[in-house]
């Protein structure tokens, strides 16, 4: 038997290949994603830990808040590092010193894109083993005018040993000689970031404050192990600190570092292999698609076998076995493709400006074994149901031709459905309202299959609608609609396939249109300022120098400025981190509508903060109420001295920007919100580089380009999930031009020419896509709506369908049908007539 | 009934001329056609017989412009396939050439009055009212006409056929064993009608059958055996025919 399954894959192995297809791309793309964020996290934990290849120890304050690796807390004495020095298990120990700084270029331009990348000052270390920078011009900085900067900066501005340069600083913008240019380890540049390396002192001044340090590390000395080191460290800064410190291992500083970068590349990870999971999904619709259609092709070689002796369990696993075979070398074939998928993966996510270090692909055998062995069950799961309908063709039918399919009393089918649906529809709005994404997923799913399961019913009048137009090209037209509406599971499943990806596109369509319509209307009623004062590019937190804002309070014509700063925090001993905003509370009033408020915003001081009365009601908290705030500075208690209402402009609570200025010295503006004449607010950002100014319709625009791209991305990764539904269109086409042999020939007998076949054939493709693509519009429009109404609260109050993309949508799904339609189409046209009808 | 001259060439529906098939080459060598000359007149009924692998299938697929022989001449109506592009190849096949295959005549997807106006569709035309409802009559079938063939018996289907190829009035009506698959009551009708199509609408009809009793039905009977033209007469019978079959050898 089982050598019986292996000739006969042999021998249909070109009907195998477009399920083979279709497990190989779902499989290339699973590990493809794998590859890509395996790759990232180790190419960016490399980039973070040549840093401290040589600490054995490092001393800093307590963490009251957990920052990332590229956020800088609270500093310590810089004194510290004497007695640091002094002990006898210390061969060398130096000061950490970071913070913004940007170089700016000789066009006046930012050297390094701060949306795409980090740009930070250092303190150069005499240090050699501690130094991470080694120059490859030049010489050390030796006074507070002097910098070094990174090759790579040099390279792209051009500047060199003894030019003047420019570096703005969290409080500062000021001229710096370039004294010297290092290499960053190995590479040219710490990861594709800007560094400025100060001398110690300018270091202090600029970028954390005089006598401040982040932390001290230690090279320990020949043969003492690092917990030695740091057990000596411990006893001897007990006494002398005043403050209390904390000191690690260089391996726990490791370690740490390594969690870091794990936890900020874990949301690629897990987005990519929700979409990864989507692209099997429908990979698993076309393998049932085949494998049923193959079985019922083959009842009666498979009612032979079953009068030749064979049991049931005998042909169920024949089938079985055949998929596991088909599985097994697909999912191979996908794994070889998913190191290219990961290039066009890092190729996609750098179209959306965010910029990763470079580095050779790193391919894990758990994360293969995982995509294969995913792809393999895919596949064998698929076949299951197709394996026990073979299983069950009666040997009889081997003296019967082909049988007809019949679709399942309606009304079974239909209550099916509806229920599958309205459970599917009960849980994606449940899942909404309690924020339960597992629950929304399994909706969705449930949607589908219920949409599947009725699918069948649909096809007839469907095909009848959508044949309408068809009926232009004549009998090809109506040929057509007969051919797709002749084996009407077969369309359904075809069909839902496509339904899937196109549904997640359209619902995505929605969404961005909505909240981009959402905003604009916010904008309009809420917003009262004239400009935004922000960094180009994309919205990832960085900041610019308070100076900015300094200037605009200062400058005629500019009315009303308030600042907008952001800080990791833990706000009223809840569990995770927010980002805590601090404004001008005493102009954010006129800028931002607050509606009602309770107690004065402008009396916030340095301990007050102000909430809105959803958090208020929420947390049981009145005017007066005290909360703790962890900052990554200390701990502080601060008393709520305003409540306003809940607005999309500010988060739950802020504080005032007097307050930061005295807990977070060295704090960055995220944005600066204005009121005034264009050229007075233009007159003052020109000095700043790095900042651009947007007025209203401009803020609109970036916003409204900003969620286009993001849709673009979400598209292009859901095009996947459409090509092998497509795919399976093909597929299902070929299978039926198979078995529809003789009346091709017939029909070419009796004079239709070549160019009517393939229209006929394209215009069947045309009609199952655009089934496919109308099922997933409705389901993805209903998806979209549902997402938008749950997220009303959050400022999601306008639901906008946009009708010329659902309309692009439409007709590209129907064109490519007809295209994925033109291969089948083509083999059709050459079958020869004699042969055909022999 | 009609007695014409066998080789009438004003009157010819179609002309076959030293028309040569060979398949293969050296020792594999087979002639399907061996030089084959013969004309089909118009308005009568001829029968091409002979036995499994003579040929006759062969002719008839040239004839039709299925096939195409490897030398010679073949006109239809005054067309020489041989010049014919393969879209006017196809183009002579829907509206002048009509057909008549054993089984699987039918689109099974189409109810039998959509099968019998399907080649004046494909064609882009619109059969005359009239007329259609004369073959419609003919077929005899009423009622049934609005049915898939799959509702259909495996005679009224062929009856469908018939008046499939008879609908386009083509200048030719090629038959391939068309009462093959049928029971020998649905045969005769199936021949009846044919003869009837004949004389009525003065159809040409060819049919290639190794049945005599259906060459009975005809008004004349080629021969082929080994590729060649072994025998012609006219107003075969059945015993003429098993007669000559027997001299044949086949």
């Amino acid at each position: 038997m089982f050598v019986l399954t292996l000739k006969n894959l042999f021998a249909h192995r070109r009907r195998l290949l477009s399920t083979a297809l279709a497990v190989v791309l779902g499989v290339a793309f699973m590990s493809g994603t794998f590859v890509f964020s395996d790759t990232l996290t180790t190419t960016i934990n490399g980039v973070v830990q040549v840093a401290n290849e040589n600490v054995d120890a490092l001393v800093r304050a307590p963490q009251p808040v957990s920052l990332d690796f590229s956020q800088t807390g609270v500093t310590i004495d810089g004194a510290t590092l004497d007695t640091v020095a002094k002990l006898a298990v210390v061969a060398q120990a130096d000061v950490q010193i970071v913070g913004y700084a940007q170089l700016i270029g000789p066009d006046g331009q930012a050297v390094v894109d701060q949306s795409t990348a980090s740009t930070l000052g250092f303190n150069w270390s005499s240090s050699d083993e501690l130094n991470p920078f080694d120059l490859i011009d030049g010489a050390a900085p030796v006074n507070g005018d002097d910098i070094v900067i990174d090759h790579a900066s040099a390279k792209r501005s051009g500047y060199g040993v003894g030019d003047t340069a420019t570096v703005l600083t969290a409080g500062d913008k000021r001229a710096f000689r370039i004294v010297g240019v290092a290499d960053y380890g190995d590479s040219d540049s710490q990861g594709g970031a800007g560094a400025v390396l100060f001398e110690r002192q300018a270091a202090e001044q600029l970028l954390t404050s005089p006598g401040q340090v982040n932390s001290i590390v230690a090279v320990a000395a020949a043969g003492v192990p690092q917990e030695q080191l740091v057990d000596a460290l411990t006893a001897a800064l007990r006494e002398s600190a005043d403050a209390p410190l904390e000191v690690i291992t260089g391996q726990q500083l490791s370690d740490e570092n390594r969690d870091d970068v794990s936890n900020s590349t874990g949301p690629f990870k897990t987005i990519l292999l929700i979409f990864s999971l989507i692209a099997m999904f429908v990979s698993a619709f076309i393998i049932n698609n085949t494998f049923s259609i193959t079985v019922a092709q083959r009842a009666r070689e498979m009612a032979l076998l079953r009068a030749l002796g064979a049991s049931r369990r005998q042909v169920t696993s024949a089938v079985i076995v055949e998929a596991t075979i088909t599985g097994v070398i697909a999912a191979m074939v996908g794994l070889g493709l998913g190191v290219g998928i990961a290039q066009l993966l890092r190729a996609l996510i750098s179209a959306l400006g965010i910029e990763f270090p470079d580095g050779s692909a790193v391919v894990s055998p758990g994360s293969m074994l995982l995509a294969f062995g995913v792809g393999v069950a895919a596949t064998v799961l698929s076949a299951a149901a197709p394996s026990r309908a073979a299983g069950r063709v009666p040997p009889i039918a081997a003296l019967r031709g082909l049988s007809i399919e019949i679709v399942g009393s309606s009304r079974r089918r239909l209550a099916l459905g509806a229920v599958l649906i309205a459970a599917g529809v009960g849980l994606v709005l449940v899942g909404l309202a309690s924020r339960q994404v597992a629950l929304v997923g399994l909706g969705a799913l449930a949607t589908f299959a219920g949409t599947a399961v009725v699918g069948p019913m649909l096809v007839r009048p469907a095909a009848r609608a959508l044949g309408v137009p068809l009926s232009v090209t004549g009998v090809s037209g109506d040929l057509a609609v007969q051919n797709a509406s002749r084996n009407p599971k077969r369309t359904a499943r075809t069909a839902s396939s496509l339904m899937i990806g196109v549904s997640l596109v359209a619902c995505m369509t929605v969404l961005g249109a909505s909240m981009t319509s959402s905003f604009g209307s916010s904008l309009d009623k809420n917003f009262f300022g004239s400009h935004v004062v922000e960094v180009e590019g994309l919205d990832v937190p960085s900041g610019f120098s308070t100076q900015l804002a300094d200037e605009m309070r200062t400058t005629d014509g500019i009315d009303v400025v308030s600042e907008f700063r952001l800080s990791r925090a833990r706000v009223n001993d809840e569990t995770g981190t927010t980002d805590l905003e601090a404004y001008d509370a005493a102009t954010i009033g006129e800028l931002i509508d607050l509606g009602d408020v309770e107690g004065d915003p402008a009396k916030l001081g340095t301990d007050g903060i102000a909430i809105d009365s959803d958090y208020a009601e929420a947390n049981d908290l009145q005017l007066g109420s005290q909360i703790p705030v962890a900052l990554p500075t200390g701990n502080v208690v601060v008393t709520v001295r305003s409540i306003f209402e809940p607005t999309v402009w500010i988060a739950s609570q802020f504080m005032d920007t007097a307050a930061f200025d005295e807990l977070l010295p060295q704090g960055m503006v995220y944005r600066v919100y204005a009121l005034g004449d264009a050229n007075a607010v233009q007159s003052v950002t020109d000095g700043f580089p790095t900042v651009q100014v947007l007025d209203r319709d401009a803020f609109l625009e970036l916003v409204s380009s900003t969620i286009d791209q993001f849709l673009a991305v979400i598209t292009a990764l859901l095009a996947l999930a459409v090509l092998i539904a497509l795919l399976g269109v093909a597929n299902t086409l070929s299978l039926a031009i198979f078995e529809r042999k003789r009346e091709i020939g017939l029909l070419r007998a009796i004079g239709m020419t070549r160019s009517q076949l393939r229209t006929t054939i394209r215009n069947e493709a045309m009609i199952v896509a655009l089934l496919g693509t109308a099922l997933g519009i409705g389901l993805g429009t209903f998806l979209g709506w549902a997402v938008v109404r749950s997220l009303e609260d959050q400022g999601f109050d306008t639901l906008t369908i946009p009708g010329v993309r659902i309309a692009v949508i439409a007709i590209l799904g129907a064109a490519a049908g007809a295209t994925v339609a033109t291969l089948p189409a083509r083999r059709a046209a050459r079958l020869d007539i004699l042969d055909a009808i022999r | 009934m009609t007695n014409q001259p066998s080789s009438n060439f004003a009157t010819a529906a179609a002309r076959v001329i030293d028309a040569r098939k060979y398949y293969g080459t050296g020792e594999s060598e087979v002639r399907a056609l061996d030089g084959v000359t013969v004309d089909f007149a118009a308005g009568q009924f001829t029968a091409v017989m002979g036995p499994s692998g003579s040929g006759k299938s062969t002719l008839m697929h040239c004839v039709a412009g299925l096939d195409m022989p490897t030398s010679g001449q073949i006109l239809v109506g005054g067309s020489d396939l041989g010049r014919l592009s393969d879209r006017e190849l196809t183009q002579l096949r829907r509206d002048r050439i009509g057909f008549i295959f054993q089984s699987f005549n039918l689109v099974p997807t189409l109810s039998a009055v959509e099968n019998i106006a399907l080649p004046a569709r494909l064609a882009g035309r619109k059969l005359e009212r009239a007329w259609l409802d004369q073959v419609v009559e003919t077929v005899g079938l009423g009622h049934r006409l609005r049915h898939r063939p799959s509702e259909l018996s495996g005679g009224q289907q062929q009856r469908v056929a018939v008046a499939r190829a008879l609908a386009g009035r083509p200048d030719i009506i090629f038959a391939d064993e068309p009462t093959g698959n049928l029971d020998s009551r649905s045969g005769a009708e199936i021949l009846a009608f044919m003869r009837h199509v004949v004389d009525e609408f003065g159809q040409t009809i060819v049919m290639v059958t190794h049945d005599s009793v259906a060459a009975a039905h005809t008004d004349r009977a080629v021969f082929l055996s080994d590729g060649r033209i072994v025998d012609d007469i006219d107003d075969p019978t059945a015993d003429s025919v098993v007669q000559r079959i027997h001299t044949i050898g086949a």
